[in-house]
């Protein structure tokens, strides 16, 4: 029982704060209020900077890179960033892609690709979801046929953020479509330039184009890039997914909410300043703290059991769950202090703190669905965390 | 960060659970919620012989000198068993005295609360129920010995087992002062036992013009209120540990019942619906448990941690009664029954959500902290 952090860990906290004001524009309020353009224009060019301290990969093993940062280091990071909402971050390379080549992938694939996600030059995007996919993901369709040295694809791919961005998609695939389920289905790396890719863009009900439906026509992809075994792609593709995921990411943005509504209102200028003194709001913002606090330490949870050796499983699903709802919640309360500034989009006159409120919580909305959604994940805590037995599957898709 | 326990918290939890399923099973609850006091009475002496009164009282005064860290992992057996008996009581008055008491009252009394020859309880609110030391109205006038003490407290846990109360009083020239005044004399204390939800005796004790010697008092003016707060505080923390593990025990019989019993041909715990239910009452478990922990820890380092003090008790407040309604709901008819022990679960829930401040009292001191 010690609940601090090490002299070491705080001051990795500290070289991180330092660095974000040295380099993140003065007045940042994250990327929420930018052009799909400048935003980016800024990932790029902030996965650079992470790259020349070494952070941007630092979780992975010094043989591919990386610092070896231990699991605390690496979510204090991920905290940190997440609390200035930084852009810059890879999480499909590095955190999905990276980790499963290291444990599933060939020499030939870890030459190929771990060095060029370690210096940021490649965009990745997944390739899960389906049109008729989304939470019974086992389920999927999309079929790669063998035709020589080539997997033939053929289906459609949805949800799919950064596709129109990305150079390369890692997807799963039903090579055995005499399978149904997880049987059956293998993960493959694609080529977003590949002939026959269809990229359309899905603008999501925040305004912003984020994800995109991919199609796939007669795509040929190398036999080489095959990850693992054939048809075994389930177990590869969903081993590293939520393993080391401790989900700080919303506690984060939740902590730096309540703290932009402090200052908010305890700013005599601001218009809301009379709210400071109103004990309506005084308890409502120390029920949310209350809140965001025990969500954060579900996810150092999560971290110490990950650097114990202790594989977390429901637990992860315990900080996701709480994690989303608690973000959204903060940011419900914040337009609610807001009142009708609240309703003003990013960019309008006389918008209030930069109108990123209405913006966060409109795209906050994804975060209890995405990374599955916060009933498939009480479903996880209920049989894996807690031995309740599974209800029976209704229908065995093919 | 570590959210293990230590060696010694795991050797406290686990011969606790194991003391505590043998000798205090909930027919032990049962009993005293029915006026069993030679119950209580056995349970206590045997308590008092595994020492655990003794547990955070320091080597120099008898005691074994462990953490308030530790003392939570004991707190949540003590809760997860329902088992009446005053360790909270007893160790958070032996806190406050060791922490704030003159080096003579120190040695007078620690050594006789460790050994478990007297109990001190806590007699802080009054008619308003106010946690706020500040509202402290109970008379004591200045003589040249000591105080003469007039006037009420409500809701003192334990008032016919203890010996002294700890007591907030308001001198005559309007200073409070923080007094461990003898309860037994008949006649200058009245005591007013209480119907109460807990189970466990709970009294108002009256002072008619009780004499309290000078070398009893043991903070006054800003160090009294000082040291009531960090009572409450601790207080606070002490209650949600029981109710971290009350919540516990409560989801694990809820998980055994839904995976047991059958309808539809299958168990009910096989039902989104019914897992959902408990998937949130095992994350509101867990969180009370961490936020427990967290806040107990900083009360083992200097000074303790106001924020998490607060937050401790608000997340446990609403988080673990509200765990005990659903735990109702999951358990269908047989848990609206007397018979089945859930309900004595959610009484002592709904005893501790209000007992050393509500979640709005914590809320507030939440805010203050927070700079609003």
């Amino acid at each position: 029982m010690r609940f601090e952090f090490t002299a070491e860990e705080t001051d990795f906290r500290n070289q991180i704060s330092a660095f974000l004001d040295d380099v993140l524009p003065d007045n940042w309020g994250g990327s929420s209020g930018l052009s799909d353009d400048d935003s980016w224009a800024m990932d790029q060019k902030f996965r650079k900077e992470l790259v020349k301290r070494g952070w941007l990969v630092m979780s992975w093993p010094k043989e591919y890179g990386g610092a070896d940062s231990s699991p605390m280091m690496n979510t204090i990071f991920a905290d940190e960033m997440a609390y200035r909402r930084a852009p810059g971050l890879d999480g499909f390379g590095t955190r999905m892609l990276g980790p499963t080549l290291m444990a599933f992938g060939n020499d030939e694939q870890q030459t190929k690709h771990l060095g060029a996600i370690a210096r940021g030059e490649v965009q990745w995007c997944q390739g899960y979801s389906e049109p008729n996919s989304g939470s019974d993901l086992a389920s999927i369709q999309t079929r790669a046929a063998i035709d020589g040295d080539d997997f033939v694809v053929n289906g459609a791919k949805i949800w799919t953020s950064m596709g129109h961005r990305a150079d390369m998609m890692f997807m799963l695939v039903r090579t055995n479509p005499e399978e149904p389920l997880h049987a059956g289905i293998s993960l493959l790396l694609v080529d977003m330039k590949s002939p026959g890719i269809e990229v359309n863009p899905i603008v999501n009900m925040a305004d912003v184009h984020h994800f995109n439906q991919v199609i796939f026509d007669n795509v040929r992809v190398p036999k080489e890039n095959l990850v693992g075994d054939l048809n075994d792609g389930w177990r590869v593709g969903m081993t590293i997914l939520n393993h080391e995921r401790s989900g700080i990411e919303f506690a984060a943005g939740a902590r730096a909410a309540i703290e932009e509504l402090v200052a908010y209102i305890t700013d005599d200028d601001s218009p809301a300043s009379q709210a400071k003194s109103d004990p309506n709001v005084r308890i409502k913002l120390a029920e949310l703290s209350t809140e965001v606090e025990a969500a954060r330490l579900l996810c150092y949870d999560v971290t110490w059991r990950h650097s114990q050796g202790l594989e977390p499983s429901f637990e992860a699903s315990m900080s996701k769950v709480a994690g989303t709802e608690i973000y959204q919640k903060v940011l419900d309360y914040g337009l609610e202090i807001l009142g009708m500034y609240g309703g003003l989009i990013a960019g309008s006159p006389q918008a209030e703190l930069q109108g990123r409120f209405l913006k966060m919580r409109m795209l906050s909305t994804a975060t209890t669905i995405f990374s599955g959604t916060n009933e498939i994940q009480k479903n996880i805590i209920a049989q894996r965390g807690l031995g309740l037995p599974r209800q029976r599957r209704v229908k065995a898709t093919s | 960060m570590d959210f293990g326990l230590t060696e010694t918290q795991e050797l406290i939890r686990n011969s606790a659970r194991e003391f505590l399923a043998d000798r205090s099973d909930t027919s032990v609850a049962r009993a005293v919620a029915n006026g069993d006091s030679e119950a209580l009475a056995s349970l206590w002496k045997d308590v008092i012989e595994l020492g655990w009164p003794a547990l955070t009282i320091s080597e120099e005064h008898g005691g074994a000198g462990l953490t308030f860290g530790d003392l939570a992992v004991l707190l949540e057996e003590l809760g997860a068993s329902l088992a009446p008996t005053p360790i909270v009581e007893s160790a958070l008055t032996s806190r406050i005295i060791e922490r704030f008491a003159s080096e003579s009252l120190k040695a007078d009394l620690l050594p006789q609360a460790a050994s478990g020859d007297i109990l001190i309880t806590p007699a802080i609110i009054e008619k308003d129920v106010s946690w706020e030391a500040t509202n402290a109205t109970v008379a004591a006038t200045k003589t040249s010995n000591g105080l003469v003490v007039t006037g009420e407290k409500r809701f003192v846990g334990f008032a016919d087992q203890a010996t002294h109360a700890l007591t907030l009083v308001r001198t005559d020239d309007g200073e409070p002062a923080l007094v461990v005044i003898p309860i037994w004399k008949s006649g200058e204390v009245e005591q007013t036992p209480l119907d109460h939800v807990s189970g466990i005796p709970v009294s108002s004790i009256t002072f008619n013009e009780i004499e309290v010697p000078e070398a009893n008092i043991v903070a006054t003016g800003e160090e009294a209120i000082k040291a009531t707060e960090e009572l409450v505080a601790a207080g606070g923390v002490a209650r949600a540990a029981q109710m971290a593990g009350l919540g516990r025990a409560v989801l694990d019989a809820t998980v055994e019942y839904t995976a047991n019993r059958e309808q539809f041909g299958q168990a009910v715990g096989s039902f989104q619906a019914v897992q959902h239910h408990l998937a949130e009452m095992a994350i509101a478990s867990k969180q009370v448990n961490h936020l427990v922990h967290s806040a107990a820890w900083s009360f083992s380092q200097e000074g303790y941690s106001k924020e998490r003090a607060a937050q401790a008790k608000i997340a446990a407040s609403e988080k673990i009664s509200a765990l005990c309604w659903t735990a109702h709901q999951c358990h269908g008819a047989i848990g609206f029954t007397w018979e089945h022990d859930m309900h004595l679960y959610t009484r002592r829930a709904l005893a501790w959500k209000t007992d050393y401040g509500d979640s709005s009292f914590h809320k507030s001191k939440l805010a203050n902290a927070m700079g609003l």
